[in-house]
């Protein structure tokens, strides 16, 4: 690397530590880096390892709780300590930011061309009308059609692909020399994750833009960095260029890391179809939201099933309906034409007591193990309460030893029977949703995006759980995720949605090896490998 | 088009429900024990006296006989006769209803102006002296009647200090009403208390919520200040929550101002109100309790037409 190159961003011995009502808790412990012009640096790591803090600390966004020291430098500017006037001058033309979730970060209330018009006028002596035609001309930078209607829309009439190009181009109203990307294409989906990251390769190549990109996502650093820091536990544990990190890390947590990220892999052989019959299946069901012209086709003549002992994979991008055919499956959204059949017996046609008893052969795990956990239960008692609503015969001590059992298959230790779901790690709390999917020893597993929200090497293990106990058990699994790699991994079959309808449908191997349909051949070129060198190439167009 | 066909839809549901209030308050006043006869012929009346007035008032006939009755007079704008005054109830309330609504409106402007502007800085100084402070005033405020802050008002203001008047204007018509703004001032200030008390915490509350947004890092980000985030993005995005609440304000508003009429001497509805109350004046009850559902209704449908304007999002159905 040339050390010539002027320094837009240079960090010395950061240390932030976070007030709480138990102590000072450290969450970034004396760590340095610093980026160039015209490169990007990617701090990776997982949930917790302090990249983020490091992001905000850099741009002097640190919550009130929040004791920074060390050196920051912005472009020859100090950040640490420096006060709210001085941080405003800097915060929007010498360094900029663009966060992760674009359905929040920008003001329900304001037309997007007023905010970009905002950040522009904090910083230049524009005239309202002069400000507003460069917040179109910034909208068209960052490839919004129409950009003249468009700058008077609100965020609520965009897209998330495009609110995230809202937000960007705010981030590049003033040329910054620096560019801070926490997640920006975290809550995307990968077609939209890939046109985003052109766009901002593209801007930052083009303005010579230093870039701090903040992810836990390989495939993106593999696509988008120059350099790569990896971050744990609040420190830098190695550093280095993309090719050398990725490809030959030298660092013990790393080589973990990475060995933990699922890839698409570009060969493999389909296993063998399964002949019992299905425990569910979806005839030509379709499903309406809301009704007169506002009316949404959430499904539009959708027929799956699947079949003991085997896990479909049913991916598509949000919206595609994915997650509306899960819940058809589980009885929670009544098709408005077509059948479902749980067991052989149409879920239609079954009431009361029947239904029930038909519907407790069904497990379900969610995404969010926070908020499908009951706070105020404890995980024996979470884990109990479908034996308390289908078994209700069951002892006491019957109903413990099961509890006890299940915890024990999907690997939770005994001690943590006590605690609250919220004393638990994000990965804990997903197996606790295991337990209490399998206690009842369901013939179907239902799983929508059940690890989205966990780090990757949790992640690994839950899924591990998961197909281990299949082998063991036998059930069924309906397994929705929006992350191909995952599916292709984990599951024999594979069915593509889009737009309510099913794109098309197979084994996984030779559905996502020679997909038939070109969405789904979109779908797959747009997933980003964890390695640059391959990367490189799919980028350039060469098929792999 | 869209907001036109929005009104009428709202239009009709609020006149479904003004007439579900119509069935209610006839049916309580006419299950009260008594009957107007006794209160207004008074304990000496004869049994004879009694049915006679019954007969002259309809009242011997079945109730839904007398509640149709009561609607068909209703939709050619009669509200019926005092059976005290010997006036026409729609008269009575039209001379009072202004001057109640110049009390009540000026009382919710009043506490308008001070609460946003209090609960902002409420929130900008959590948890700081100030907060504190203006917040047990503000539980104070809330947990006092309002007829005893009126009269510690009267005490301190007129008796003690001697810079208001205790009676409020006596005039008849707004006009002679505003000539006299000094007088207006106590008034105004009790029915303005409790609001004040209220809406300080709610737009403390939404404010201190907008302040953690996501938005207020994006626009700290772009280097807006925190003034104009505060005023520009945050002010609007509070005002929300408290604009849906004003509606529902409406029939409390009229509450006060009946304790607030009795305690200044003000003749407005809440006298009138009052004083049917106690001679069992049923029309006039009727006419009043009317008067203030289709105010409450009309301040709910304002209030949901507001947001509609201040918030896109509702007319596009999604928030």
């Amino acid at each position: 690397m040339s050390g010539e190159r002027e320094r837009v961003l240079e960090v010395e011995d950061l240390q932030v530590r976070f007030a709480t009502d138990t102590g000072e808790v450290p969450a970034v412990c004396d760590i340095s880096l610093h980026v160039h012009t015209s490169e990007t640096l990617a701090l990776v790591g997982e949930s917790g390892s302090g990249k983020s803090t490091v992001a905000l600390a850099a741009m002097g966004l640190l919550p009130g709780n929040a004791r920074a020291s060390g050196r920051v430098t912005v472009d020859g500017t100090q950040v640490v300590g420096a006060g709210e006037a001085e941080l405003a001058r800097l915060r929007g033309r010498t360094a900029s930011m663009v966060f992760q979730e674009p359905a929040t970060a920008l003001d329900p209330l304001t037309r997007v061309g007023a905010q970009i018009a905002e950040v522009i006028r904090n910083h230049r002596p524009l005239g309202r009308a002069e400000a507003a035609r460069e917040a179109i001309e910034l909208l068209r930078r960052v490839g919004i059609p129409e950009p003249e209607q468009r700058a008077r829309a609100f965020p609520f009439q965009l897209s998330g692909g495009q609110r995230q190009r809202v937000v960007i181009a705010m981030a590049i109203a003033n040329s910054p020399g620096l560019l801070i990307a926490d997640e920006p294409t975290t809550a995307l989906d990968v077609t939209v994750q890939a046109e985003i990251l052109d766009l901002l390769r593209g801007l930052a190549a083009d303005s010579g833009t230093g870039v701090l990109l903040v992810t836990h996502n390989m495939g993106v650093v593999a696509d988008f960095a120059d350099r790569v820091a990896v971050m744990l536990n609040g420190e830098i544990v190695e550093t280095g260029p993309v090719e050398e990190v990725l490809l030959r890390p030298r660092h013990e947590y790393t080589r973990k890391l990475l060995a933990a990220v699922p890839r698409l892999v570009f060969q493999g052989e389909d296993p063998a179809p399964r002949q019992d019959a299905p425990v569910v299946e979806l005839r030509d069901v379709r499903v309406r939201f809301g009704r007169g012209p506002r009316a949404v086709r959430a499904l539009d003549g959708v027929s799956l099933d699947v079949r003991p002992g085997e896990t479909v994979g049913l991916v598509g991008e949000s919206g595609s309906g994915k997650s509306t055919a899960a819940r058809v499956a589980l009885g929670l959204i009544p098709p408005d034409s077509g059948t479902v059949s749980l067991f052989g017996t149409d879920l239609a046609r079954s009431r009361g007591r029947r239904r029930r008893a038909l519907l407790s052969g069904v497990g379900v795990v969610l995404q969010d193990p926070v908020a499908s956990l009951d706070a105020r239960m404890s995980v024996a008692e979470c884990v109990a309460e479908p034996l308390r609503m289908h078994r209700r015969g069951m002892s006491a001590a019957e109903r413990r030893a099961r509890v006890a059992e299940v915890l024990e298959l999907v690997r939770l230790p005994k001690e943590l029977m006590a605690r609250g779901p919220r004393e638990l790690s994000g990965g804990q709390r997903q197996r606790v949703s295991l337990a209490r999917a399998l206690v009842l020893e369901p013939r179907l597993l239902v799983a929508d995006e059940p690890t989205s929200a966990l780090d990757v090497s949790v992640q690994r293990t839950v899924l591990e759980v998961i197909a281990e106990l299949q082998r063991e058990l036998g059930f069924g699994c309906l397994f929705v995720s929006h992350d191909l790699a995952v599916v292709q991994q984990f599951a024999h079959r594979v069915v593509v949605m889009r737009a309510g309808c099913v794109e098309e449908q197979g084994p996984t191997m030779s559905t996502l090896l020679r997909p038939r349909s070109e969405y789904t051949r979109r779908l797959i070129a747009a997933v980003p490998v964890p390695d640059p060198v391959v990367q490189r190439r799919r980028r350039a167009g060469v098929t792999v | 088009m869209e907001t036109l066909a929005y009104l009428a839809r709202r239009t009709a549901q609020a006149l479904v429900v003004i007439l579900i209030v119509t069935v209610v308050v006839f049916c309580l006043l006419h299950a009260l024990p008594g009957g107007p006869a006794r209160g207004i012929l008074g304990p000496q009346a004869t049994a004879q006296q009694i049915a006679a007035f019954d007969h002259d008032q309809g009242l011997d006939r079945p109730l839904p006989v007398q509640y149709v009755y009561y609607l068909r007079t209703l939709l050619h704008g009669d509200l019926g006769t005092s059976y005290t005054l010997n006036e026409a109830v729609s008269q009575l309330v039209g001379q009072r209803l202004p001057k109640t609504l110049v009390l009540t409106v000026l009382s919710a402007v009043v506490g308008l102006l001070l609460a946003v502007p209090l609960g902002m800085w409420q929130a900008v100084r959590r948890n700081k002296p100030a907060d504190y402070v203006i917040t047990t005033l503000s539980f104070v405020a809330y947990s006092t009647p309002v007829y005893f802050l009126g009269l510690i008002l009267v005490l301190v203001f007129t008796q003690e200090l001697n810079w208001f008047p205790s009676q409020a204007p006596q005039g008849d018509t707004p006009a002679q009403v505003f000539a006299d703004p000094v007088a207006l001032v106590l008034p105004v200030v009790t029915g303005a208390a409790s609001m004040v008390a209220v809406f300080s915490r709610y737009m403390r509350a939404a404010t201190l919520e907008n302040l953690s947004e996501d938005y207020v890092r994006t626009a700290r980000a772009g280097g807006s200040r925190q003034g104009a985030i505060l005023f520009r993005h945050v002010f609007r995005n509070s005002l929300t929550p408290v604009i849906a609440m004003l509606g529902y304000y409406v029939p409390v508003l009229f509450g006060g101002a009946l304790v607030v009429e009795q305690l200044f001497n003000y003749p407005g509805m809440g006298l009138l109100f009052w004083s049917a109350a106690q001679s069992s004046d049923y029309p006039v009850l009727l006419g009043c309790v009317l008067v203030i559902s289709v105010a409450t209704v009309v301040g709910t449908l304002l209030a949901d037409v507001v947001q509609r304007i201040v918030d896109p999002r509702v007319k596009a159905g999604r928030a």
